[in-house]
């Protein structure tokens, strides 16, 4: 599974957008079995928190589906 | 054109600040809580530009889908779903039965433009067929999924008599407009309604986009469109059923069908009692015709 690290910059329900360390921006889906739930964003959102994301592609979607979210190794 | 005195409070074009009731500049209607609002789209001065689609996808961070070509239309969208809160439907009137016309009609050359979009019944059949409670009436007499309560069953998709409701496989939950919920709360009109460049949406208050929305039509009858009328009033086509009265409302110009509406909606709970009525007939058929072959044979 590819991972993406970087900062939750917007959260609506539980999709979300993250900026990567290039200063892009990605649109991410909460998978429905995702070891994460869509009330745990926000929060991050809120802390800037910098995050790695593992996600896979959707199929006809512009976007990807995010599987794991976890504090980035290098937070302290 | 009359500019909102209040317009004149906010002159700086870089705002540090989020404008309290900006509705009232945008919309001029002051958003307030135990008060009925809705969308008025008249389809006449829809031009299908799409603003509208993509400032729904933008606001609420909803990703593209349907990618490629439909080939059946100009129209790429193709319909509404669980990430396309909004669509604008693009009818080719012209050309039809296998002939190009060549000549065309004055007023929209052909084409019929309309945005669809869930129109937040006052009878939702969608939140009847909700067994958590995920589907709620806000305080803004709109119908919202709740995604924290919604458990993805999909009983509100068939119950939709418009077919609005789409669930979303990669999250398991059912998704559809929310009237912008988060955005009313904030005192900001839906984005869709301010993107609009000919408002053809619009948002405000339901008394008075029913009154803006008969005058509109008279208007439309005075110029001769006597096809004008309105779908989703109360007592007008769309609002049958005891559907009450649809908080979206639409002016139309060709029959609903035309435009992917239905002609007459109803709740789906209305055929609950005639279906389960029906289901023990048949079985008290089955158990007397049973019987009498058994005592026959007997």
């Amino acid at each position: 599974m590819q991972t993406m690290d970087g900062v939750i910059t917007l959260v609506q329900e539980s999709r979300f957008q993250l900026i990567d360390d290039h200063g892009v921006g990605h649109l991410f889906l909460l998978s429905h079995s995702a070891s994460a739930e869509p009330s745990q964003l926000a929060p991050l959102q809120k802390r800037q928190a910098y995050v790695r994301v593992s996600f896979q592609t959707a199929p006809d979607l512009i976007a990807y589906v995010a599987h794991k979210i976890a504090l980035h190794p290098s937070t302290p | 054109m009359t500019v909102h005195h209040r317009a004149q409070d906010h002159v700086a074009s870089s705002l540090d600040h989020v404008i309290p009731n900006e509705s009232e500049l945008t919309a001029g209607v002051l958003i307030e809580p135990g008060k009925s609002y809705g969308f008025f789209t008249d389809t006449t001065v829809c031009i299908g530009c799409k603003a509208c689609e993509v400032a729904c996808k933008e606001w609420n961070n909803l990703p593209a889908d349907s990618i490629g070509l439909t080939g059946q239309s100009f129209d790429n969208t193709g319909m509404l779903s669980a990430n396309t809160w909004r669509h604008v439907a693009f009818v080719e009137k012209s050309g039809t039965g296998g002939v190009r016309q060549q000549e065309q009609t004055a007023f929209q050359s052909g084409w019929l433009m309309m945005s669809d979009v869930c129109k937040h019944c006052h009878n939702a059949p969608c939140m009847e067929a909700c067994p958590t409670g995920a589907l709620f009436k806000t305080e803004f007499d709109t119908v919202v999924v709740q995604q924290d309560i919604c458990n993805g069953c999909g009983y509100c998709i068939p119950a939709c008599p418009f077919g609005v409701v789409a669930l979303n496989p990669v999250d398991g939950k059912a998704h559809k407009c929310t009237l912008c919920y988060d955005r009313l709360k904030g005192g900001l009109e839906p984005a869709c309604a301010k993107s609009c460049p000919t408002d053809s949406i619009q948002f405000g208050e339901l008394a008075d986009l029913h009154a803006r929305a008969e005058r509109r039509v008279e208007v439309l009858h005075e110029r001769g469109l006597d096809s004008a009328y309105l779908y989703g009033t109360p007592g007008a086509p769309g609002a049958t059923g005891d559907l009450g009265h649809l908080n979206a409302f639409f002016l139309l110009t060709d029959r609903p069908e035309v435009y992917n509406l239905p002609a007459a909606p109803t709740r789906a709970s209305n055929r609950v009692k005639p279906s389960l009525l029906a289901g023990l007939a048949t079985i008290g058929g089955l158990v007397a015709l049973a019987a009498t072959i058994f005592a026959s044979e007997t």
